[in-house]
Parts: C-alpha cells; structure tokens; sequence
C-alpha cells in the first residue's frame, strides 16, 4: 500500500477493485464503512456483487478479466472531461503522450460492450473519482490474478497518476495483501529475482554485499516462480527458458501446492518427478502427505519474530507459549537444516536474525526488534535506528523517479465461455475458512459456518437446469472436474460461477488454468471456462 | 423421570483421568444399547433403543412430544423425539431423517451398537388436556415421528379420546415413514388419508399438498383438537387453513424443530422470538405463537 | 443496613497480600503491550493492578471460559459381536476460592445475570457453579466513566447497591468500603485491623464521588425510550436489515459482552477412539447459530442477523428478568468492525422515534 489503513478513513473517494473486502480484509472494510458513514462515496469493481458492492454508491459489475478496457474508458472520459491534473502529470511523471494518445484511441461504447458496463456508468464513476481531491484504491487479488494482471495493475496506476491521487496523505494506490505475512516474505526476498529489501540478484555490489554476509557465493540469475516450479519441473508447458534446470528436489514450507495451485493436474505430475521433497508445516496437508520428509513446524503461537502487513508495518509476534509436542519453529528448521548441509547458520534469537535484516536491508534498516516491541510496529523504509518509519510512499518523489505511463490494452482472459464451456469460473475466498484450510478445517465452529464446497450461481441459470439449494453437481473444465453443492445467490452474474479452494474435497484447482501473466507469471485463478456434468438433485 | 447419569457407570471401566461420573451433570450423556433398526425409507430410519441398566429402563419414563439429545462418536449431539408411545416398557423408539454428519452416521448403527442419549426434554403434547377430544393429526414427511408417539398413546388408550384422524403428505411415494403403521393405524379404526406432492408410477392414491386433505375432513370447533407437525412452511399454512375452519387457536397444536444444543433451556440456540423451544416448547398450541409465518 | 469502613490506599497491596495467600488473586493487571485485561496474579510485586483503565475483558470467561471440556468419551469395540460401546467421563473443573478485585459495577451486574442463567433456570449448570462457588467479589466504584461507557442508562452503575462482597469508592488517599454479602463481611472481618469506621465526612465523601460520576459519562443513550419503543411490539426492520447487511459475522459483540451467554456443544475427536465433548462459546450472528441440519434458517441472516441480539438484550429480557442484559460497558462499541453495536443500534431506534414525534 502507498498509504496506511488508518489513511482510508479520511478519503473521500473509495474505488474497490476486485476485492471481496469485508470477508477478506475486514480490518481494512472497517475504514471503508467509517469513510462512508463521514460521507465518502464508495466505488467496487467486481464481477460478483459481494457484500461491499451492496454497500457502494456505484457498483461497476464488469464481466470478468476486463479491467483495462473499463479504466481506458474511464482515463478517456476524465480526459475529455478535463478533469486530468495537468500540473501532477508535468511535474512527476513520464511518456504522458503515449498514454495520451492511446486514450485518444479509446471508444467508450466499445468499453461499455467490453465490461458489459453502461457507459454512463463508467463516465459517472470516472467523474466521483476524478473530481475529489483525496481518492483512494485499493486493489487485490481480483485485479492481479489474470494473465493481463500486470496491466491491469498499470492501468490503476495510470488513473491514480493521471488524475495526480498518489503522494500525498489519504490518497494513493493500496494493493491489499493476503496472508499475514505475505509482504514480509516478499520483502525479504521470496521472489525469483530479488534479494532481501528488493535488491536486485543482477546487481553486483548486492551480491557481493550479501556474499561478504552470508559466506556464500550468490548465483546473478533469478530463481523459478512458483508456478513454473510447481508445473512440469523445470518449465516446458508454462513457457520458461530452456537454460533452467530441472528441479529434482523440492522443499515447501507453509505452502499446500497440491491444493492451492492451478490447473493440479499438471502440479500432480511435477510433483511425481521430483526425487524428493520435504515439507514443513503445522499439520499434515495434502502436500505433506506425499512428502518423503515432513518438519512438523510450530505455530504463530509458540514462535518469536515479525509480520509485515499490508501497510508496510513491521509488527512484532511474540511466543505465547512453548512448542507443542516435537513441533520447532521455522528458523530452528532452517538453521538446522543448514548445519547439517554443512553450513553453520548460527543464530541466537529471531532478534540476532533481525539485526542481520537490517543490516544487509536498507528498507528495513531500523526494525530492530527492541524497537518493534516499544512501539507499535514500524512502517518501511525506515533506514536507521533512529529514523521515523514511513506513513505513505511517493511523497516527493516515486521509487523510479518519475512515475511512468504504461499505457495498456484488453486482453480477453485466456479462456473464455463458448459453447463446450458454457460457464465462467470465477476463484476467491469464503470468509470463514483460509486457503487450503490446513487450520480453519479442524475449528469446528468454522467448519459448520462454512463446510461445504459451496458452488455460486445465478438463480435465473439454476431454473433453468432445474437445480435447487444443495444439489450436488460435478463442473468439468478442459483440464479436469469436481464436485460441489449449488447456492442459488445473484451475487454472481447469469453465467458466471464461483467458488473457491478451501476445499480438498472438492479441489477447484483441477479445474483452475494455468495460464498466467508473462510478466508477474502469476496465474488466472480468477477466470476459466467450465460446464456443469452430472447433476444429482437434492 | 430425568436420567440421573450417576446412577450409571459403564461396566469395567474407569474414566480416562480416572475420573468419576457427578451427580446431577445434565450434560452427561448415558449409553443406549440399539435394539432394533428399522428401515423406514431411503433416509429415514427408526431406532428401538433401551438402556443396558434394567434399572433405568424401568425408571425411564417420557411424553409423547418430548425429545433426547443423541450422542454419537466424534459427531456431538442432535435433538430427536420419540416416535414411540410412553408406557408400553422396553425401551423407545427414535425416528431420523439423514441431514447432517450426525443422523448419517445413526443410519450406520447396528444393533448391539450403544449410542448416548439424555433427556427427555421439552414440554410434551397435553394428552390430559386432550382426553375427551376427537383428534386430527396433520403430518408432513418425517414430521409424522413425533405425531406417531400420540397416536399409538391414544390407541393404548383408545377409550380417552374420540374419532382419530390422520392427514399424510410427503414429496414422493419415496418419502413416506411408516408404511406399516398406517396400515396398523387404519385397521384399528383411525382414519388415514395420504398424499403425495409428486406421485409415480407406483403410486395410485392422492397427489397434492396435505392442505387440500383438509377439504375432506369435517371438524367441530368444540368437539376436536388438532396436531400438526411437518417442515415451517406446512405448518404455517395448515395452521392457517384450520383456523378459517373454525377450530380456535387453543385447540391447535404443533411440535416445532430447531437447531439445539443443550436441550435444557441455556445455550440459547433454538430461539423463537422470546421463547426457548427446548423449554417453553417443542410442543405450543397456537394461542402462544404470535406468528406462524417464520417457523 | 450496609456496614461503612474506609481502608487507606497504602493499606491496599498489604491486604491484598494477605487475601493472596489464602485466596487466588484476580485483578485488572495491566500488560507491558498496554493490554489491561482480568488476570490471575502470582506475584503482586510483579504487576502493575491497574484501576486507571477499563478492563478490556470481563469476569465471563473465568466462570464460563470460552472453551471447556465438558466431558471425555471413548469407544469400546467387542470384537465378538462388532458392537460398540460408548462412554462418557465428565470433566469437572477445579473450585479455588478466588477473590475477584477491582470488578466494576457494570461486570459485577453481569455476573448477577449469568447466574440467573445458568444457575436459575429449570437447570443447574454443574460447571458455571464449579467456578462460580467460591468467588468473592472486591468491587470498585466508577468515579470518572470511561469512553463509551452508559452504566447510567442501563442502571447497572457506576456504582452498585447490592450484589457485591465489598465496594470501594475512590475518595481521594483512602478508600471507602460498603460491605454486601455474607462473604464480604466476613472478609472485613477477618481482616479487620486494615479498616477504620466510617465517619460522616467519609460518607460525604463517597456521596459527593457517586454524585459527580453520574454527571461524568460522554454520551446520553436513550436505553429506556429504546426499550418502551420495542415494548410497543412494532419491529425496527429497516434498522435491522441496514445492521444486518453491516455486521461481519465475527462473533466479536458475543465473544466480549459480560452478558452473552450462548454457547455450542460439539466433539472434539483425540484419536479414532477417543475424544472430548467441549462446550465453546457461540455467536446469534452466526447463520450457523439456527441453521437446522437439513440447510433450512429460521433466521434470514441478511436482514436478521443482528435481530436476535439486540431483542434478546433489550427486549426479551425485560419481559422474562425486568430489566435490560446490556450493562452499558461500551466494550461492543470498540470490537465492532462494521458499526453495528448495540449503541449504534440504541442510537438509530431513539432518533427514528424522534423524528416520527416531530413529524405531524
């Protein structure tokens, strides 16, 4: 997020995109519901009227997988609306006149027929965004989880930079981060092509930097995505150069793949050719129960160390109680694991780990953890001990220097409903269980809130292939099939369905395509085309 | 006659904590051993159960209406009522409709197999307030289990009450319990009328929901009382029909169904408005229920 | 008639280390993350009572804890017959006299309440009256009402006249002490050289404190009108379904309100063979709170959802116990994400009203 969740109470513009909020980040809904009740105007982009669409002043139901066709639209009409802030656009960013002159290109009626979204709409919702002096998005995974993601998130920046709502308090661009820690692990490097802090592996002095740190020589190319680590080991299907080496030993840690990841017919095969993997994880997942090594891991609970939240907080966890049974905690795993590869990894406390972070670690050159525990968490960049931690980004100036236009244009998602495959698939979350549901399925109040593979669709689809609440139907993709209990709810448009992958039982993975963004590589969980196969009536 | 769980300790066994049953814990299940298992249809299914004490078996005692909280293995506990009448000794019969992990697995009980039980619990049907009366049962489905319990009460005690009648509906052929029962019921002089919302090849009787049998029933305000139970919805419109044929609201009554956890009246679950239906219910005539329409 | 003794503040922790030794101590403490929360206390050097802050937790969980074992089960197989044989131990929790210091009115009347349910109704709660037995209650007046506190208009403080072992009142270096129930008097008793008479001016002291505290709270919550208003029987709908679609399903307003009850039974499997029954807190927001096993809802969560709640608090209580189960702690107000509390809800009720007396 450029800004801080406590920033969104005082927008006076909310435009949601893809965000199914207040069941995924309902700490963050709250801002909106405070925004709205001191007389912010909400805006949700969403294919599903979810419960915060209800909420919104404007809701743009999109057909799935056309972002950039309804915020071309948008950009054109607050360009022909002269509603762009000339002086933000001079001052602080570049290639302007290309963007420009992609716009000039933009037909709204044909974004109207695109997104299925009247233009009125678009020029309505472009005007509130445009006209307020403090407007805020906030984005997740219904934005980024399509082979156009890349551009789709673009796209958000060039109407934040296009109307100048970015560098300054209440007012910015938030990608909403999933699980606790998801930003921490991606700032500390869990990403192919990057070392702790974002420093590129292509950089000689990072590596030399880290090498001198670490006693180790670094490798100067990036690693493997997950996707392509995860489908035909070694790449081939999923498009990824040929020079990578096959993999032939996987070691997964808090990750259930066999579940979560898409189109699992392809990860189960991956999976086969692997020589050996190891799983570290609090219970036995699906993919722990086919590992040739498990680690039982200890949970948040009985561990020390820190969460880096959405809005870039650094947050202190503390150990409440001791390890349960034989259960250790991760970095007692991985520095053992090290030790007896023959590397002495010698740390004493999570807090000697932390130093070292912020040491090698400009962006989090001050989270020490006695300072983390003093306040109330600390929000990167923060370079030093002493230094304050930052509220929002881009105050003078954007990471790059000047922002940069990137214009984008529409890709159509990679499959989309024809006559074979009637059905669009949309994937996300239901609010009572958490992803693969290695925990939340053995809580039992969760389980009867939320225990079936519930499959949504649109009322008027269900009358017309006579299916009541409760029928069992098994959908079929081109790529495998599943069963799941219908809910009759116009939260989903007339042919379209969703559902999600909590479910082992029902694994909507199999179905899921693994068609992914060439840039990000991640994969468009949010879009494939199914049918409906067998039906047993209730 | 509460079960008084104390009275019973499994044969042989101590507690895992060496821990001994309490006097007076109304949670505390006690074993009952499945007798018989009978197969009413598809998904449902009549337990005759009896405790393995031959003391609390004579203890034991219940009112049509009533219900216990069933136990079973990993699956914790569930509301059933009584499909059998009070009074005729050997245990009691409960009658289950499969719908959730708990009756699924009731319908895997073998006999010889124990299952917990406490209770029973509840307010039962009147059948003092009753005796002298004619009687029209209206039933929907699996809802005829509880209605089965006064019926063959009052044929045990057949000279208390007046002309009985019944009044059946089910979804399909397939969906009707008590097939034998009914012919029991009609060759002991009770009235049966069935019928069936969707019919098949098999089925020659009526079709039609369980309303339009009322059309062919004749009742006096004074004279008769009427026991309703089925699915909310039934209820509601039976109730209604009844109530423009003339009964009073204090001659009608219903049993009603919901989710429950203690059965004693605390844990709060099966609300409806103020009232607690394990305690102030199941069984309620309709003066004290203000509104049928959200059973 | 009430006994009135005063206690020295520097006499405070002294008697409190007497009362530790022959009791379990619990207390507000005051956490190093700035926490203050109900906690048994070991070592009364080593925390920090705190009387400053509201607790943000209330006595409910040490008489009713959040998860309990109620009982183990095991399966017996007979490998003759195939048949199985299933039992139950009950798990009865200990009983240590405890005293209970620094409780405010508001959680005191709470405690009356629970009671009520799960002591007084047609059925004794073995376990509630296992942690309940041996309780004895030091509670404290309110001088100064915290944030979203409204005692006053629920008339269950800021200070209390009955249902305390002992109350305090902060009257500037000393205490002043009203003892209550039985338990209370024999404390004071056994303990009688901390405590001097009351004098006059002790007791226009106390009379001064509890009189400027009542003119002390932020906000003027309109409980009465609220209740006559559903007492009418005329349904706030719109309200209902306007909260209904905001509340989040977190459970929150149950989880931290002294006053909710509710609660699930269900079974926790240990292995194929054994297990253990527990009883865990529950939710009425929670669609899985009346949703019947075969999938049918008597409540329509997307209109209803809140419904139950607020009627059970403000209305179907006054019928059945003649008074409200919302104490006015206010702690509902900070845990709500979507603002759906039962002030928000008090607030919207009283304003619809006085709008249709302003409209002819």
């Amino acid at each position: 997020m450029t800004n801080s969740i406590n920033e969104i109470e005082q927008a006076q513009v909310i435009l949601v995109s893809g965000s199914n909020t207040t069941r995924t980040h309902p700490q963050v809904a709250r801002r909106f519901y405070r925004a709205v009740d001191r007389g912010a105007k909400l805006i949700v982009i969403d294919p599903r009227r979810t419960r915060l669409a209800r909420h919104a002043h404007i809701h743009l139901r999109i057909r799935p997988g056309t972002d950039i066709a309804l915020l071309n639209g948008m950009m054109r009409s607050i360009i022909d609306e002269n509603l762009i802030d000339d002086l933000f656009i001079q001052m602080r960013t570049e290639n302007y006149t290309t963007m420009r002159d992609m716009l000039f290109g933009i037909d709204l009626a044909q974004a109207a027929a695109i997104t299925g979204v009247p233009e009125k709409t678009i020029r309505r919702a472009a005007r509130i965004y445009a006209q307020a002096q403090r407007s805020v998005i906030c984005y997740c995974l219904g934005v980024t989880q399509h082979i156009a993601g890349t551009g789709n998130v673009q796209s958000y920046a060039n109407l934040a930079m296009l109307t100048g709502h970015v560098e300054q308090e209440f007012t910015g661009v938030d990608p909403l981060r999933g699980q606790n820690n998801v930003q921490g692990a991606c700032d500390m490097g869990a990403l192919p092509g990057v070392l702790p802090g974002y420093q590129s592996v292509f950089d000689d002095a990072v590596r030399e930097k880290f090498a001198r740190v670490w006693g180790v020589e670094l490798p100067a190319t990036p690693g493997l995505t997950l996707l392509d680590m995860t489908h035909e080991a070694g790449g081939g299907a999923t498009g990824l150069p040929q020079a990578a080496p096959a993999i032939r030993a996987l070691y997964v840690t808090g990750e259930n793949p066999l579940l979560s990841e898409p189109s699992l017919n392809g990860v189960k095969k991956a999976f086969h050719q692997y020589d050996f993997l190891v799983v570290s994880d609090i219970f036995l997942s699906e993919t722990a129960r086919v590992a040739d090594v498990v680690f039982p891991a200890a949970s948040f609970a009985e561990k020390t160390g820190t969460i880096t939240s959405s809005e870039r907080r650094v947050q202190l966890m503390r150990k409440a109680i001791e390890p349960v049974g034989d259960s250790r905690p991760d970095d007692w795993i991985v520095m053992e694991l090290a030790r007896r590869m023959g590397h002495a990894m010698d740390y004493t406390s999570p807090a000697e780990v932390m130093e070292e972070i912020c040491m090698v670690t400009p962006i989090y050159g001050g989270m020490y953890h006695d300072r983390l525990d003093r306040e109330w968490g600390v929000q990167w960049p923060c370079g030093g001990r002493n230094m304050e931690g930052t509220q929002y980004l881009h105050k003078y100036s954007f990471a790059r220097g000047r922002g940069r236009f990137e214009p984008a244009a529409h890709v159509e998602p990679a499959e989309v409903p024809d006559s074979d495959y009637p059905f669009a698939l949309i994937t996300g979350r239901f609010y009572f269980q958490y992803h693969t549901g290695t925990m939340t399925r053995r809580t039992p109040i969760l389980e009867r809130e939320s225990g079936q593979p519930l499959l949504e669709m649109h009322p008027d689809d269900g009358r017309r292939l006579g299916l009541r609440p409760g029928s069992v139907v098994t959908v079929a993709s081109r790529r495998g099939r599943s069963r799941f209990v219908v809910e009759l709810t116009d939260r989903v448009a007339p042919g379209n369905l969703f559902t999600s992958f909590h479910f082992a039982e029902a694994p909507v993975n199999e179905l899921t395509i693994d068609a992914s963004d060439p840039v990000a590589r991640c994969p468009e969980y949010k879009v494939c085309a199914v049918r409906l196969e067998e039906v047993e009536p209730c | 006659m509460i079960l008084d769980p104390s009275r019973y300790v499994a044969p042989g066994m101590a507690g895992p904590q060496g821990s001994k049953p309490v006097r007076g814990n109304i949670y505390l299940p006690v074993p009952a051993q499945v007798r018989e298992v009978h197969r009413e249809n598809d998904l449902v299914t009549t337990f005759v159960l009896e405790f393995d004490d031959p003391l609390v078996n004579q203890e034991f005692s219940f009112e049509p209406g009533q219900f216990m909280m069933v136990s079973m293995p990993h699956c914790g506990e569930a509301p059933i009522s009584f499909s059998s009448p009070p009074g005729r000794g050997g245990g009691f019969a409960l009658t289950v409709r499969r719908a959730g992990r708990l009756t699924s697995a009731m319908h895997r009980l073998r006999p010889g197999d124990t299952i917990g039980v406490r209770g029973p619990y509840g307010r039962p049907f009147p059948m003092t307030e009753l005796a002298g009366s004619s009687l029209l049962f209206v039933a929907g489905g699996i809802g005829l289990a509880p209605l089965r319990s006064v019926i063959d009460f009052c044929l045990d005690h057949r000279s208390d009450y007046g002309e009985i009648t019944l009044l059946y509906g089910c979804r399909t052929p397939a969906d009707i319990c008590f097939a034998d029962d009914l012919e029991r019921w009609s060759r002991a002089g009770v009235r049966c009328l069935c019928t069936v919302d969707e019919a098949d090849d098999s089925w020659s009787g009526r079709v039609g929901l369980v309303t339009e049998l009322l059309q062919d029933v004749q009742v006096e305000a004074d004279s008769w009382r009427a026991l309703v139970c089925g699915p909310g919805i039934m209820i509601h419109f039976v109730l209604s029909r009844l109530l423009e044929m003339g009964l009073p609201r204090d001659h009608l009554f219903t049993t009603l169904e919901r989710h429950m956890k203690c059965g004693v009246g605390i844990c709060g679950h099966c609300f409806l408005e103020e009232k607690l239906i394990c305690r102030e219910g199941p069984v309620f005539s309709l003066a004290e229920l203000d509104d049928t329409r959200n059973l | 008639m009430l006994e009135n003794f005063v206690l020295e503040k520097d006499h405070l922790l002294p008697l409190l280390r007497k009362l530790g030794r022959q009791y379990r101590l619990v207390a507000p403490v005051r956490n190093r993350h700035g926490d203050t929360l109900f906690t048994e206390i070991h070592d009364l050097d080593r925390v920090e009572i705190d009387l400053e802050h509201q607790p943000q937790s209330s006595l409910k969980p040490f008489f009713f804890p959040q998860v309990e074992v109620l009982s183990m089960y095991g399966l017996d197989h007979d490998t003759s017959s195939g048949a199985t044989w299933y039992s139950f131990y009950p798990q009865l929790p200990e009983n240590r006299p405890t005293v209970y210091f620094g409780v405010r009115s508001c959680d005191m009347m709470a405690v009356m309440y629970t009671d009520m349910i799960f002591l007084q109704s047609s059925e004794y709660d073995v376990y509630y009256a296992r942690h309940r037995e041996n309780a004895i209650f030091i509670t404290i007046g309110c001088n100064q009402p915290f944030s979203n506190c409204f005692c006053n208009a629920t008339r269950s403080g800021p200070f209390l006249e009955h249902g305390f072992d002992i109350q305090l009142t902060d009257i500037g270096d000393r205490f002043f002490v009203e003892t209550g129930r039985a338990r209370g008097v024999q404390l004071r008793r056994q303990w009688a050289y901390f405590f001097r008479d009351a004098t006059e001016d002790d007791r226009r002291a106390q009379f001064q404190a509890a009189l400027e505290a009542r003119g002390l709270f932020n906000r003027l919550v309109h409980v009465d009108l609220v209740t006559r208003i559903l007492a009418r029987q005329e349904e706030p709908e719109a309200i209902f379904a306007e909260l209904s679609a905001r509340c989040q399903d977190c459970g929150g307003c149950a989880y931290i309100c002294p006053t909710c009850t509710c609660f699930t039974i269900h079974d926790q499997a240990l292995d194929e063979d054994r297990g253990e029954r527990l009883r865990t807190w529950d939710a009425c927001t929670f669609s899985g709170f009346t949703r019947m096993a075969g999938g049918h809802n008597p409540v329509d969560p997307d209109r209803q959802r809140v419904r139950k709640r607020f009627l059970h608090k403000l209305l179907h209580d006054v019928e059945h116990h003649g008074r409200t189960s919302c104490m006015g702690c206010g702690r509902c107000v900070d845990m709500c994400f979507g603002g759906v509390d039962i002030l928000r809800f008090i607030e919207m009720v009283s304003e619809n009203e006085t709008e249709h007396e302003e409209t002819p």
